[in-house]
């Protein structure tokens, strides 16, 4: 027990007394937090649109007219082609589409609710979310104005007056930041403890006091422990602080269970933490144990669902997800967050990520050996 | 007929194709400073390692205080001392923190560590640096708390890799008369070095050149054999002579070619 406190104490020193990584430790991710939240409520310009007014009546100019008058959409032409929508956001050249029914300005005139398709790409979400926004202040303007021009007009301020049915081609969760925010938990918990346990086995390594400590009476497991708690008590305080920043000052709803969320991160983090000692066991250097976490990081990023949804991916790539821990912890992270789900609802991704996660950790215990070469 | 510390029957270890320690056999008695000398790459530190149970030998057998290096490589642990040929304690720590940590990795009682304390601050004279980053220590007074560090637990075997490289001579004659007392207190030392100074401290040497003994003898003897002054003399008689060997393996089929 002294002999895994003993260790304990030296962690946290070396980690208190070495700045640089503090900081990139502490800092960087609330940074990211910041600078993913501005960037995503930036105003957006000059949203590259596309109108296929099919009505061809005054009232859907009036319409259309709305969209041109601000620089936050700019009008590249009409279309009667639905097809021609499709094509033109493959090759980047409209951002957004407005279909205007047939019929749109009888019905509208008979008080029924007609209908406007707005049509966004949905690969960049937060654009597109914006843009959506736009459009339906847009389409409310307009309908206040459609009632005040029109004094025997009987239906209600014209709130619900136009519908809108929006069709996302490629993102249809429109990241956001209540979309990213949980994943940026994720990566934390990913980036954290597998770079500090790697990067600090590696160094040790590399100076000649992990073969001091080997010819200790100290175990591998006494070794291992003394070394990886105080990460994890650290990856929990760096969790506490991402999401206190996240909920008090970003707003972020947190529907579910805190202390849910806590118990699935331990079982997440034997995956992070075993990968750190896998990682530190196969390279000789911190530059290489660095680069090698990079490595993986990426991997698991990518095939994970944080940006590219799992949906959109190649079949073949998509059954490759299966084998990313980090994958099954993003669905639960996001669950948790947004829909409040027990734990019970969650097993479906809890279980494989636990085996991975004690897997890949028991593997790499056993990969650690208390010799050189 | 003194106790035997360290014993090893025709130890081997190769890396790949490659024999670093080649065939070795040696007795090493108890309270002895054995010295260990060859140039770079003989072997010597690959050597250490395998006794220490840092790596497993090819094959060969190897005992330390009795204990098999295969089997209780962990019992070994816990009666020898290490001094790795690269300074490692932590640079980050003081003085202190790495004499109280690694007090606390060889599981001693906080009374015995505030006694290994004062006695590494006042023997050793460090007390000025207590609290000094180990890191700005000067080199002479690093090694001398790796010295002391590894002695923590009154090990019974004291293994230390070239311990004095780099250190100026004052240091060094310093360092060497801690290892002396240190022997007197029953300890068994075994060092590797690269000067020659150092050799004629040790009670017997034993020279190492490509993973093979080619010599293991005390000074005097091995000076009256090679009749020369020094054991510098000495060791650069016979490595060359085993220069010429791999170079000439038979001297006189030059002679025919000729
Ligand atoms: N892990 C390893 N893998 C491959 N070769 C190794 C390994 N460790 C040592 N060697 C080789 O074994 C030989 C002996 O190395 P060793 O470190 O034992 O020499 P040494 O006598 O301690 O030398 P020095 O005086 O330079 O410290 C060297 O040629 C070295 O390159
Ligand atoms: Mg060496």
């Amino acid at each position: 027990m002294q002999r895994i406190f003993s260790m304990m104490v030296k962690e946290f020193k070396q980690v208190f007394r070495n700045r640089p990584m503090l900081s990139i430790i502490f800092i960087a991710p609330i940074l990211q937090l910041f600078i993913l939240a501005f960037a995503i409520t930036t105003e957006v310009l000059h949203i590259k649109l596309l109108v296929c007014d099919l009505d061809r009546s005054q009232v859907s100019k009036e319409v259309v007219r709305g969209f041109g008058n601000t620089d936050r959409f700019d009008l590249l032409g009409f279309s009667t082609d639905l097809k021609e929508i499709k094509e033109k956001m493959k090759a980047w050249e409209a951002q957004m589409a407005l279909v205007i029914p047939p019929g749109f300005s009888r019905d509208l005139g008979r008080g029924q609710n007609p209908e406007i398709q707005v049509v966004v790409d949905g690969v960049d979400g937060n654009t597109a979310g914006v843009a959506l926004g736009y459009a339906r202040g847009i389409l409310g303007e307009f309908g206040t104005n459609y009632v005040k021009n029109r004094p025997n007009y009987t239906q209600p301020v014209g709130i619900h007056l136009v519908n809108m049915e929006e069709r996302m081609w490629y993102n249809p969760d429109l990241s956001s930041q209540q979309f990213m925010v949980p994943g940026i938990v994720v990566v934390l918990l990913t980036i954290l403890p597998m770079m500090l346990s790697a990067l600090s086995l590696v160094k040790e390594k590399e100076i000649g006091t992990l073969e001091q400590l080997m010819v200790t009476p100290l175990t591998r497991y006494q070794l291992l422990l003394g070394k990886l708690i105080p990460f994890l008590i650290l990856s929990y305080v760096e969790l506490a602080v991402v999401m206190t920043v996240a909920i008090v000052f970003f707003k972020i709803p947190m529907n579910g269970s805190y202390l849910l969320l806590a118990g699935l991160a331990f079982l997440y983090l034997f995956t992070t933490l075993g990968l750190g000692i896998f990682i530190s066991t196969i390279t000789s250097s911190q530059q290489q144990a660095m680069f090698t976490a990079w490595f993986f990081m990426v991997f698991m990023i990518l095939m994970g669902g944080f940006f590219i949804p799992i949906e959109n991916m190649p079949p073949i790539l998509q059954k490759l997800t299966y084998l990313n821990p980090m994958r099954y912890f993003i669905y639960i992270i996001r669950d948790i967050f947004q829909k409040d789900s027990s734990l019970f609802s969650l097993l479906k991704d809890a279980v494989p990520m636990t085996a991975f996660g004690l897997l890949i950790f028991s593997l790499s215990v056993l990969k650690f050996q208390k010799r050189v070469g | 007929m003194p106790e035997i510390s360290v014993k090893t029957e025709n130890l081997v270890r190769n890396f790949g194709s490659f024999v670093a320690v080649n065939q070795v056999n040696i007795e090493v008695y108890q309270k002895e400073i054995f010295g260990f000398l060859g140039a770079n790459g003989a072997g010597k530190t690959t050597m250490i390692r395998m006794l220490c149970g840092l790596l497993k030998p090819s094959s060969g057998k190897a005992t330390v205080g009795g204990l098999d290096v295969y089997r209780q490589s962990e019992q070994i642990k816990r009666s020898i001392g290490y001094m790795s040929q690269k300074f490692s304690l932590y640079e980050d720590l003081t003085v202190e923190e790495n004499i109280n940590f690694y007090g606390g990795i060889y599981d001693l009682n906080q009374k015995r560590i505030q006694k290994k304390r004062d006695e590494i601050f006042f023997s050793l004279g460090m007390g000025d640096y207590a609290r000094t980053l180990t890191y700005d220590l000067p080199l002479g007074f690093k090694q001398r708390l790796a010295l002391g560090c590894a002695l923590l637990h009154d090990p019974r075997i004291l293994f230390l890799d070239e311990p004095t490289s780099g250190v100026d001579p004052k240091a060094r004659r310093d360092f060497w008369e801690i290892i002396h007392q240190t022997v007197a207190l029953g300890t068994t030392i075994f060092v590797t070095t690269h000067f020659m100074e150092e050799a004629e401290y040790c009670h017997r040497v034993f020279i190492m050149d490509a993973g093979k003994i080619i010599a293991l003898d005390t000074p005097t003897k091995l000076k009256n054999r090679y009749k020369k002054k020094s054991m510098q003399e000495v060791f650069v008689t016979l490595v060359e002579k085993q220069q010429e060997k791999k170079t000439n393996p038979m001297p006189d089929s030059n002679d025919k070619m000729s």
